[in-house]
């Protein structure tokens, strides 16, 4: 019975999908297709410059857009360039500093406000304090933090020399660790609100019921939370692992502009950074900027996939329950006219 | 629900709104000039020129695209490249001109000749800095494409209270000689930072006040033949921004940021005794950031305590530079390919006193009190102004700044200088923090210069 | 009342403490933004933090005067690039959700696979060729090409599916069937109402992401007539060589307090809390 209306149904699938589609293939299937191909020609601002210029003296253009000789020559430089490796190794570092932190804090968070049983004051004032962060534009934020950290006139050096620290002021922005940490930091404090949020609607979807029971057995805060509250996060914390790690390995604006105040950027390069670098100073290199785009986005595939196949079997099963249980209750419910729908 | 019905609606219509408003493409026409700059200054010019000449009858077409993150050159090109829209004026700045005038994208302007300028004749009757017109030069034709207003000259500015403490007098013909002004070399200016550290100052307030001065004194430039090129004197920078830290010879400050701008207060960790730069340094920052309070009359922080002499050697910071398209000036009709020049004449060329140079150098430009007095790019105008101002105590900084333009050059540098420079001097502060040895240094910058621009590195 | 333990009403204390503290460092970056919009610029060198209000906000104000800053017309244009492209990013973003909660159609899995790896494309990656396709068929200083692709947003149909797959029951969709409801009606009266809370939730971050934008619409929109509040503040920073960061910083405030508007209108869903399975509740 089901399956047969699914059937018939099915082209409403295609339709209400087309607009994503359409939007998509116009916009985004270009840009990409693009940056896909320049990868292995010798397209620089140099060669579209004359080209341009050619043009408009009205001559045959003396240079070409062309597939290079050794087509993976762009490729090949990339992954030789120091540069490449090392902003990879930055990326990592600042993304995980600022990840497991994150994601503890705003599960702690969530928990706490989503609670019965936890009596704090002023949940809803927290809640949106905790987003504001977010809401500020990223150069006010890279302002804020270099001058908090300034090596001169920083307040933060002031305070440890207070404390008896230090006794020399620190040049933060010099410091490998230091420099990281800071940029971690500020990834950390813009976005844990937000993975909060996310969370809160997370827990707050998990069915009371589920508690309740829970209850019954006497389990204990720490049991409902490693026994009901985590496994049933499972598809949210999914959304969060991943979006946090794409916006992770594409992070750019605050190491960028915490970068361009000084101190050794090579320390908080980030792979978007050097790609921007690539393709908007200096030689505006879009080929090879075009090439290390190609290889971030193939990490960042393998790397989702890979929790993808960790997570999704599972998933998916628990999917099917539900779905099944559904139809079970619907069934019920026409025969004997009344609900008693749940999860089992 | 129907309240979000509502608001959607009213987003589509605004949505539609908007894009019918931009269906028809406001059309360059024949009695507007467009403009477009990266700041204000030269869209303000241009019509402060049109509103003294309404017999013209011409209005400006403006765009100004911020360059913080770089946004203004694809801006640019895009402009360029397309016949239609290609400014009939566009502004470059000194960081990046090269590329519009000897670089790869020279092609698109226009010959100052071409608009029917006088250009050789009017450089000489100007006597305009060699340094600008060699940078606004474009090598294919050698003809001049760019010129600059300002000149951007830059000396020695100290203060005059530590002078006396450490030699007795404030003098800047005997301060010029204790720091080896116009030597050609840094000999002496050790020296004089040794006599300053006695008495418990620094001489430079970071590295990067002395960076302007060895980059634009350097023989040859960063790409030679299309190799990457480190010239002696600015490899020299290594171990002079060493010597200035060991020796404790600054307070460790980045230009632009806190600590630099404390300096100029004398409010740092050890009073600094000069900064190096153009006159505008002294308008647009030093005279902001003196401790100076504008609302009362007399005057508190450092101002009045400063004086100008030459620099160890010569260079120059800054500068704006006009240009006009090629695509543009093909399509112009002959009266407004008049006024098109004459407006690029009275900004880069005139010297008579309603050029915009001559009320620029005497800070009479746009109503001003002569509270920013500015040298200009035209000999004959600096020779008819007055450059005595009160921060520096009623000395006439023209003296100085102005020859300092001729110890500057345009010879040295390349489009790639802005990039280069950011990856030399971060490779400098890695060897000075300790992070990399000499050597790694020179590695570090040759890897950062490669992945950036197509050049041979060996 | 029960009495509490001393441990707990310790840790009770240190929860507020760290509450506290995190509240603290939220507000004090608009806290000094606000304040340095009334300093002026040389106050502001000397010591970038100032917690005090000075009397310069009038002069800062003044400074606007001359430069294409018209924060009324910024505001205007910003309002509806974020508006459209909010809209259109929750609204079909929940249709293409739907599609593939809802149907069973025989792309379906390969469309989610799609969409996933959409989403690991990123942007800046693609904004060359973005910018120069835009400008070559004369899209430029015009709104669509910055609200429009919104149609698209891959994080948006994610989050929208995961919130949907509990929420959702589809006898209810069964339901309006049997009752002859066409299948748009279904979606806009029956499901977008149940999804209200995930796309209020969705539709503050993406109107905080679209309005502060800079990059793109920087290089797209040249016409002054066009500028977004975020440009408009950019190009505060006037002459290279002096900075004015008073006024700088009074744009900025006017930049963020739409934002404000925006966030706290939206907020009861954050307050109250936007449940997964909201209905079953």
């Amino acid at each position: 019975m089901k399956k047969k209306k699914g059937v018939s149904y099915a082209k409403w699938g295609y339709i209400f999908a087309l607009p994503f589609c359409i939007a998509y293939l116009i916009f985004m299937i270009y840009p990409i297709f693009n940056t896909f191909t320049i990868g292995f020609t010798n397209m620089t601002d140099q060669v579209q410059m004359q080209i341009a210029q050619d043009k408009m003296i009205g001559i045959e253009p003396t240079v070409q857009v062309e597939v290079l000789e050794n087509p993976m020559e762009n490729y090949q430089f990339v992954l030789s360039d120091p540069n490449f490796w090392s902003s990879l190794k930055n990326t990592c570092i600042i993304w995980g500093v600022n990840f497991v932190p994150q994601i503890l804090l705003a599960l702690a968070l969530a928990v706490l406000f989503t609670s019965n049983r936890s009596k704090i004051r002023g949940k809803g004032a927290f809640k949106v304090l905790f987003y504001m962060p977010n809401i500020i534009t990223a150069a006010t934020i890279a302002m804020l933090f270099t001058k908090l950290f300034d090596y001169n006139k920083g307040p933060v050096n002031d305070i440890l020399r207070m404390l008896g620290v230090i006794d020399e002021n620190i040049n933060f922005f010099s410091m490998k660790g230091a420099s990281r940490a800071i940029v971690a930091f500020v990834q950390f404090w813009m976005w844990y609100g937000y993975t909060m949020i996310i969370l809160i609607s997370g827990i707050l979807g998990i069915s009371p019921e589920l508690f309740e029971a829970a209850d019954i057995d006497g389990a204990n805060g720490w049991q409902k939370f490693f026994y009901v509250t985590l496994p049933n996060l499972k598809s949210i914390m999914l959304f969060t692992l991943v979006t946090s790690m794409i916006g992770g390995m594409t992070m750019f604006d605050i190491p960028f502009m915490i970068g361009g105040q000084g101190g050794i950027k090579g320390h908080i390069r980030t792979l978007s950074v050097y790609i921007f670098e690539m393709s908007f100073t200096g030689g505006k290199l879009y080929n090879r900027a075009s090439a290390a785009s190609m290889l971030v986005f193939i990490m960042i595939a393998i790397m989702a996939a890979v929790i993808f196949f960790m997570l999704r079997d599972k998933d998916e099963a628990a999917r099917h329950k539900i779905e099944k249980a559904q139809t079970k209750a619907y069934k019920k419910a026409l025969k004997e006219q009344k609900a008693k729908g749940g999860v089992q | 629900m129907r309240k979000k019905f509502t608001v959607a609606a009213l987003c589509a219509a605004m949505v539609i709104g908007s894009f019918a408003g931009c269906g028809k493409k406001e059309a360059g026409g024949d009695k507007v000039i467009n403009v477009m700059s990266f700041t204000e200054e030269i869209p303000n010019m241009v019509q402060e020129y049109l509103d003294k000449h309404p017999e013209l009858g011409y209005k400006m077409k403006k765009t100004v695209v911020a360059t913080t993150n770089g946004e203004y050159q694809p801006a640019l090109d895009e402009m360029l490249k397309s016949k239609d829209s290609a400014p009939d004026i566009y502004g470059l700045e000194a960081a990046f001109v090269l590329k519009y005038t000897q670089g790869d994208a020279a092609g698109f302007a226009a010959t100052y000749d071409s608009l029917g300028i006088k250009t050789e004749e009017s450089l000489k009757a100007a006597e305009i800095a060699t340094y600008a017109s060699e940078i606004g030069t474009r090598p294919a034709d050698g003809k001049v494409v760019a010129l600059p207003y300002q000149a951007t000259g830059g000396c020695f500015i100290y203060r005059r209270s530590l002078a006396k403490d450490t030699w007795g007098t404030d003098d800047p013909a005997t301060i010029q000689t204790k720091i080896g002004g116009g030597s050609g070399n840094w000999d002496q200016f050790w020296v004089a930072a040794e006599q300053l550290k006695a008495k418990g100052y620094g001489i430079v307030s970071g590295d990067g006040d002395i960076w302007h001065a060895i980059e634009n004194s350097s023989d040859s430039a960063w790409v030679v033949d299309g190799k990457l090129n480190i010239d002696p004197k600015r490899e020299e920078f290594l171990d002079i921004s060493k010597k200035l830290k060991d020796n404790g010879w600054h307070n460790e400050t980045q230009d632009w940021q806190d600590g630099w701008f404390a300096d100029m207060k004398g409010e740092g960790p050890q009073p600094i005794f000069g900064f190096f730069g153009p006159a505008w340094l002294i308008n647009y920052t030093m005279g902001d950031n003196c401790g100076d309070n504008k609302d009362t009359p007399e005057h508190e922080g450092t101002y009045g305590d400063w004086a100008v002499c030459n620099s160890p050697v010569g260079f120059c910071w800054g500068g704006t530079y006009l240009a006009s398209a090629k695509s543009a000036v093909d399509k112009m009709s002959d009266e407004k390919k008049t006024v098109v020049a004459d407006i690029i004449k009275w900004v880069t060329l005139d010297t008579d006193e309603n050029s915009l140079q001559y009320q620029w150098a005497n800070g009479t430009f746009g109503g001003g009190d002569g509270s920013t007095k500015d040298t200009v790019a035209s000999g004959v105008v600096m020779k008819k102004s007055d450059g005595a101002t009160g921060f520096l105590a009623g000395q006439n900084m023209f003296e100085y700044f102005v020859p300092a333009g001729d110890y500057a050059t345009g010879r040295n540098m390349t489009q790639y200088d802005e990039t280069i420079n950011q990856c030399w001097r971060e490779a400098v502060r890695a060897y000075v923090a300790g992070d990399v040895d000499r050597a790694g240094a020179i590695d570090k910058f040759k890897a950062d210069v490669k992945s950036k621009i197509n050049i041979t590195v060996e | 009342m029960g009495k509490k333990s001393t441990g707990s009403k310790i840790a009770h204390f240190f929860i507020y403490v760290v509450l506290i503290l995190l509240a603290v460092m939220s507000i004090l970056p608009f806290w000094v933004m606000f304040m340095n919009a009334t300093r002026s610029t040389p106050e502001i060198n000397a010591n970038a933090l100032g917690l005090l209000p000075s009397k310069y906000l009038w002069y800062n104000k003044s400074v606007f005067d001359g430069k294409s800053f018209d924060a009324m017309t910024g505001f205007i244009n910003s309002m509806i690039i974020s508006a459209g492209a909010t809209a259109l990013a929750v609204y079909f973003s929940s249709m293409t959700a739907y599609s593939i909660v809802a149907y069973r159609w025989k792309l379906r899995r390969p469309f989610f696979t799609f969409i996933m790896a959409v989403l690991m494309i990123p942007s800046q990656i693609i904004s060359i060729g973005f910018y120069q396709m835009m400008y070559s068929v004369g899209m430029n200083n015009n709104f669509l090409p910055l609200i429009i692709p919104s149609i698209a947003s891959p994080a948006v149909v994610f989050y929208m599916k995961q919130y949907m797959e509990p929420a959702l029951p589809l006898e209810i969709v069964e339901a309006a069937r049997i009752d002859g409801a066409g299948e748009f009606f279904t979606f806009n009266r029956i499901v977008i109402p149940i999804m209200k809370p995930a796309i209020a939730t969705q539709a503050i971050f993406a109107f905080v992401n679209k309005w502060n934008e800079l990059f793109i619409p920087s290089v797209l929109l040249t016409d002054s007539k066009k500028y977004t509040m975020p440009m408009m503040v950019s190009l505060l920073k006037g002459d290279l060589y002096k900075v004015e960061y008073g006024s700088i910083y009074l744009g900025l405030s006017l930049t963020v307090l739409p934002l404000f508007i925006v966030y706290f209108l939206l907020s009861k869903y954050i307050i109250a809390g936007v449940a997964l399975g909201s209905v079953k509740g």
